[in-house]
């Protein structure tokens, strides 16, 4: 059993870019991440800089989650890529690295993902908590990602035309279009 | 029809709602928007209501002192407000700003944001109870024409300042 500490914010690895995965280092990091995940009740899924490993892996399980409605069992990524995505959502989320933190945040609906152990496509919630702990291997918290601060009831009419994104995230935010996202009630304890 | 700010704080029970905007009622008032939320344990709320005719301040003040008194609030307080354009104006982008709490960050960002012309139209803070307490600050604002690079990287620079992270994203548009 390796069960290891979570790291908290503002702990600055939490912001770092993780290392490619060697494929030595694979099989002990996914049991740490793994034997963590397990140990705490409602987690669905970690990243290894959360536990101070800046390796790119992930361990995500939604399998026994009520909101998962399809799930791909326990899914351990490394190296993991994302090859398409598709729609977008607005769901809360929290992390067990920003206790007491939870928001809005917009992820795609549909991603494939590509990683060492092959190919893997998720959509919904397990999706969400895919792209989440994809997020910590970049330095990316759900916080950077916050969709807007009134709730979708009192949305502005007109939001002025954006450009590009400009978040420091490689990545920017989905630009698909805006399905009526459902912002779940409960926060969801993805890692 | 004449327009009033109305600004109440007290220790969060059930109950406040509902006195303040009894009184409003019984004055012939119709309350336009309003923001009220609980902060730290009190209760704050922020509200414009429409009087009619030529309602006075100090009518609606000495009936929302006795609600203040009633409830033990901290503090009430109603102004009259010049009419204005309901057009809410329009946020262009999303910042977001956390890390270790400290003072000097609302006030570090907020300088920049004024010293560049860029109006923030809705602001939220939070502190978290950890033991080491995060700051998490919200705030969608306008751009009005500032080219979002240039204030990123000038946000960046008072993020390393404060020891901050921040990130900013243009709000999506509606798809109809």
């Amino acid at each position: 059993m390796s069960v290891r500490e979570i790291l908290l914010y503002p702990d600055r690895r939490l912001k770092q870019i993780a290392a490619p995965a060697q494929a030595g280092e694979i099989d002990a990091i996914a049991t740490d991440l793994v034997d963590t995940m397990s140990s705490l009740g409602h987690c669905v899924g970690i990243a290894a800089p959360q536990l101070g490993l800046m390796s790119r892996v992930v361990a995500v399980d939604v399998s026994s989650h009520p909101k998962a409605a399809t799930s791909s069992g326990l899914l351990v990524l490394a190296n993991p890529r994302i090859t398409e995505r598709e729609g977008s959502e607005v769901g809360r989320e929290g992390c067990l690295s920003l206790p007491d933190v939870t928001a809005n945040v917009r992820r795609a609906a549909r991603v494939v993902v590509e990683h060492a152990a092959g190919l893997v496509e998720c959509e919904g919630f397990e999706a969400r908590c895919v792209l989440h702990e994809l997020d910590h291997l970049d330095g990316i918290l759900f916080l950077d990602r916050v969709e807007s601060l009134t709730e979708d009831v009192f949305r502005r009419r007109n939001y002025a035309s954006g450009g590009e994104a400009q978040s420091r995230s490689p990545e920017g935010v989905p630009r698909d279009s805006n399905s009526p996202g459902s912002a779940a009630s409960e926060p969801e304890r993805t890692g | 029809m004449s327009e009033f700010s109305v600004t109440a704080i007290g220790r969060d029970r059930p109950g406040i709602v509902a006195a303040v905007s009894e009184v409003l009622l019984e004055a012939g008032g119709n309350i336009e928007d309003s923001r009220m939320a609980i902060l730290r344990g009190h209760f704050a709320v922020m509200l414009i209501v429409d009087l009619p005719g030529e309602a006075s301040s100090e009518g609606l003040a000495s009936a929302l002192e006795s609600v203040r008194e009633r409830l033990g609030l901290e503090a009430v307080s109603v102004s009259p407000v010049e009419t204005l354009d309901a057009e809410d104006a329009a946020p262009s982008h999303v910042l977001t700003v956390y890390g270790a709490d400290r003072p000097g960050i609302v006030h570090g960002v907020a300088a920049l944001l004024a010293e560049r012309g860029v109006n923030i139209t809705d602001l939220e803070t939070r502190v978290t109870g950890a033991a080491d307490p995060v700051y998490v600050m919200v705030i969608e604002l306008a751009l009005r024409g500032l080219p979002g690079d240039e204030l990123e990287s000038e946000l960046g620079r008072v993020a390393d300042e404060l020891e901050v992270d921040v990130s900013l994203r243009p709000l999506e548009a509606e798809a109809l």
